[in-house]
């Protein structure tokens, strides 16, 4: 696809909008929206919009613009049904479009859209608990006040945070609408009714359209904004229901543009390698090596990306090749003599001693999170005390579409195609790294080839920057090969933890302490074990530990869930086996001994999953189940997500696991906006997890990553994805925190437990892959 | 030097070095960009298209072995998505991120003319496509409905 430079049409936008610079880019086969629709990012309306979010064009077309990045989870649809609900429009004639970060950052939201209505999380008819946190500009802390709010796409909180805005944006403008259509026919606002995109007068029946009145109703402003409602779950007609996705239709055709595809008239590419050891940098490298090789133009040395720019994290300094074509830039650089200047400290970094530093961390105090009751005395009296320890290594997030962007920049203006986690985070780094500020920086936002982790992009951004700004009036297309996309991103930190509980000579447990550890950095360091234990004990102590690495971490389809949730649940199935109890009634028990604002919820999941699974009924030799929890905000009675899974594995006994069934019970809270897109995230994180149960880690050796590709880091196929998914929903009294990341956690535990009751062998790291499974 | 492709039942005159691999000739110099680069290595099949009839990983292949063959690319299964194939991964929804799908649409395409009548073995042994958001289980539904769809006699 190419991106047409009109230069006519650039200075007549210019001009027209009185001195700010508008996007000026535009993509000339859209003019037939119909043949080349694959661009998805902001372009100028045609008509005049109705509010920031809505454009209404005569043909009845409902433009609507969406904040978050499509990266599968669904939002482009998600979003669309959200703001579509309340605008009461035909929903066959929505176009989502990306939100303008440019304008963002010149423009601010409405002041009456900037508070959440109603009464936090288990209010059915406010807008739930968005976290606003300081309103940073850049959207790293919370929900800005900028036009479009909040620009991320991060924390499975596209639902959770926007909702009530984008509620109240279709809202106003339908009753805009409506005004428009009252005026023009003198009747009262009351005496008409809006569905599918038509204006209806009952008595009179006159009738018009959406299309007919939106330029009356873009110039009709609202008289009393601060009196517009959002619709609670029981008036939804469209959010709730099973809606396709809309950017499917293109991405069966080859047509989506993702940013890889980016083609701008003179653009040039590059390939480039970081220091593989973090931290390092380029110490002499010999361009003329490869001067002449075809294609190739120039070379950019750049530094270690500004640690301010990628919150605090250090990557590497590298080398950029720049050619014609990517695969003549990246041949020649494969030529290229690099000598790299590695800090020795980071250099001696490797699996075994960062581990040892992990479980050397656990001995020390570290910071008590919990201490109820008193341990040490439970521990003095209980009957049996149970030990485990467990380990988890670096996870990348390894999305397909390796890290790229596309940079122009010019003597007082930036553009930038890319698939973005963080367009208002890029808009900022552009800034700074160019001297040129952010009202000219323009962000042309592309579906990305998975995400799984708001910076797991890394550094793509702030390296194309740098390198485009060594070069103006040039555009320069940054990719990295897949080897490099492994320097690029973060990892989930890798992670260890101890338990030991005190049973009572029932089996029941009346003391835990808990020790987690994981490098300063790390994601939620005290997830799943915070506040207070999910299981009842009524002695608890929980404290977490830390080390110093040098690797850049950060989320991973979730922040520490996915790790602690395996410790936790893995133990709960060492103590009820210590125990001799049935490890489903195990957990009810001690979750109904609870006092948590949700274990009704919790009892509920389990309920359900495990009369789904057929729970207790004979399996043939060589077959097991097995039971977890999922839960993420269970500690207090705000928003929530809870869960529960029952696994059936297989192991043969020359070692082979499958996953051979899987049965969901999961909570849809006051309601799920769009069920078959919550349902194909179950699914996916089904396979997320089981890759993590079974294949996949990274290790270290002398400071760098050693696993960089497909062949060292297995990804799953479709020969290993379970023959069975039951999914059942059940209705809760609370919002939910979001989809996205910490469900079918589970699937490590459950393997885990699975492979200890048919090979009686217990272990405690993941992959499972490493050891060995079979058994007679 | 310039050398001919037939891609898609167009004739394209490229002018690279035929040992570039196929996968870069059909993105920068005939354009069209459906077919993915993910790995590099021939492992994930985000780059896969047909040559002469049978799928191979394109990242991994030099131009050369595509000179005088017809190449398929997933722009040529149809301009509209009417392809029986696209029809059954819609009806189910199958795409996340779509980055693989390009791909995993040419393996199972190439695995349906091989076999109309795939059973799940003919699957498993067949697609062995990455694919990182976890669409494994609606994919394995579409592949069935389309063999189904093929039969009835829609356009295959």
């Amino acid at each position: 696809v190419t991106v047409g430079v009109n230069r006519r049409e650039f200075l007549a936008t210019v001009a027209a909008s009185q001195g700010a610079f508008v996007l000026g880019f535009w993509v000339p086969q859209r003019a037939d929206a119909q043949t080349a629709p694959g661009a998805s990012w902001y372009e100028e309306p045609a008509t005049r919009e109705i509010n920031a979010w809505i454009v209404i064009a005569p043909d009845d077309t409902v433009t609507i613009r969406i904040a978050q990045t499509e990266l599968g989870q669904g939002v482009w649809t998600s979003n669309a049904m959200m703001v579509c609900e309340e605008l009461q429009c035909d929903w066959t004639k929505v176009r989502p479009q990306y939100a303008s970060s440019n304008r963002d950052a010149r423009e601010q939201a409405p002041e009456w859209t900037l508070n959440v209505m109603g009464q936090g999380a288990t209010d059915p008819k406010g807008g739930g608990e968005p976290l606003f946190g300081n309103r940073d500009r850049t959207g790293v802390a919370g929900i800005p006040d900028s036009l479009y709010r909040r620009m991320r796409t991060n924390a499975a909180s596209s639902v959770r945070d926007g909702r009530y805005y984008l509620q109240l944006a279709g809202a106003e403008a339908r009753e805009r609408l409506l005004l428009a259509a009252a005026t023009l026919w003198s009747v009262p606002v009351t005496e008409l009714t809006a569905k599918d995109s038509i204006i209806r007068h009952t008595s009179s029946g006159r009738t018009t359209t959406y299309g007919q009145i939106a330029d009356r109703a873009a110039k009709t402003p609202h008289p009393r904004p601060e009196t517009i409602t959002i619709k609670p779950p029981d008036q939804w007609t469209l959010m709730g229901t099973e809606q396709k996705n809309l950017d499917v239709p293109l991405k069966v055709t080859g047509k989506t543009v993702y940013a890889i595809d980016v083609r701008v008239p003179g653009m040039k590419w590059a390939a480039v390698k970081s220091c593989p050891v973090y931290g390092g940098d380029v110490k002499s490298y010999d361009f003329e090596a490869i001067r002449k090789m075809p294609g190739v133009r120039s070379v950019v040395q750049f530094p270690i990306p500004n640690p301010a720019l990628t919150r605090g994290r250090v990557f590497s300094g590298g080398v950029a090749v720049i050619a014609d074509t990517w695969y003549q830039a990246k041949t020649a650089l494969d030529r290229m003599p690099i000598e790299w200047k590695i800090p020795p400290e980071h250099a001696a970094f490797n699996t075994a001693n960062m581990h040892a530093s992990l479980l050397a961390a656990l001995d020390q105090p570290g910071t008590v999170r919990v201490d109820q009751g008193d341990v040490g005395a439970a521990f003095a009296r209980a009957a049996k005390i149970v030990e485990a320890t467990y380990s988890t290594p670096y996870l990348p997030r390894a999305r397909m579409e390796p890290g790229n962007a596309t940079v122009l920049v010019t003597g007082d203006r930036v553009d930038i195609w890319i698939g973005d986690q963080s367009p208002q985070e890029t808009r900022f780094s552009a800034a700074q790294i160019t001297g040129i500020p952010e009202q000219n920086v323009h962000l042309h936002m592309c579906h990305l080839g998975g995400g799984f982790g708001r910076n797991g992009n890394g550094p793509q951004a702030e390296q194309a920057i740098v390198i485009a700004n060594a070069n103006r009036g040039t555009p320069i297309h940054l990719l990295w090969t897949r080897e490099e996309d492994f320097i690029g991103t973060t990892y989930r930190a890798m992670g260890v933890a101890r338990l030991k509980a005190g049973l009572d000579a029932d089996g029941w447990p009346i003391a835990l302490e808990v020790r987690t550890a994981m490098q300063e950095g790390g994601f939620g360091p005290d997830a799943s074990f915070n506040v207070i234990s999910r299981y009842h004990v009524p002695n608890y102590r929980y404290s977490n530990h830390t080390t110093k690495f040098h690797v850049p971490v950060g989320t991973r389809r979730g922040i520490g869930q996915a790790a602690h949730e395996f410790y936790r649940e893995s133990f709960m199935d060492e103590l009820a086996h210590v125990a001799a109890r049935d490890p489903y009634r195990y957990r009810r028990e001690l979750l109904a001994r609870t006092k948590l604002p949700y274990k009704d919820d919790m009892i509920k999941a389990l309920d359900m999953a495990a009369e789904m699974s057929g729970w207790g009924t004979p399996l043939p030799q060589g077959k097991a189940r097995a039971i977890a929890l999922e839960e993420r905000g269970a500690e207090a009675n705000g928003m929530a997500t809870i869960s529960a899974m029952v696994h059936t594995v297989s192991v043969s006994r020359e070692g082979k696991v499958r996953l051979e069934r899987v049965d969901v019970a999961h909570e849809t809270g006051f309601g799920l906006v769009n069920p078959l897109s919550v349902k194909k995230q179950i699914e996916g994180q089904i396979t997320w997890f089981y890759n993590d149960a079974m294949h996949q880690a990274n290790t270290i050796k002398d400071g760098h990553i050693v696993e960089n590709n497909f062949h060292t880091f297995p990804v799953s196929r479709i020969n290993e994805d379970p023959p069975e998914i039951n999914i059942r929903f059940f209705a809760t009294g609370h919002w939910l925190i979001g989809m996205g990341h910490d469900r079918a956690t589970s699937v490590q535990s459950a393997i885990g437990d699975a492979i200890f009751q048919i090979t009686g062998k217990r272990f405690r790291d993941l992959p499972f892959s490493r050891h060995d499974l079979s058994w007679r | 030097m310039a050398f001919d492709l037939i891609v898609n039942g167009t004739v394209h005159t490229v002018d690279a070095d035929t040992q570039t691999p196929l996968l870069w000739v059909i993105r920068d110099h005939v354009g069209l960009t459906g077919t993915k680069f993910s790995c590099g290595i021939g492992q994930c099949g985000a780059c896969t298209l047909h040559v002469d009839g049978r799928a191979i990983r394109s990242c991994s292949a030099p131009a050369s072995i595509a000179i005088g063959k017809p190449v398929l690319t997933i722009e040529g299964v149809s301009p509209d998505g009417s392809h029986p194939i696209q029809i059954a991964w819609k009806e189910f929804d199958a795409p996340q991120c779509g980055y693989c799908q390009s791909g995993m649409i040419m393996s199972a395409l190439a695995l349906l003319q091989q076999r109309p009548n795939p059973s799940d073995a003919d699957i498993d042994a067949q697609v062995t496509n990455a694919c990182r958001c976890g669409t494994y289980h609606r994919v394995r539904q579409a592949i069935h409905l389309a063999a189904d769809l093929i039969k009835e006699g829609r356009r295959a």
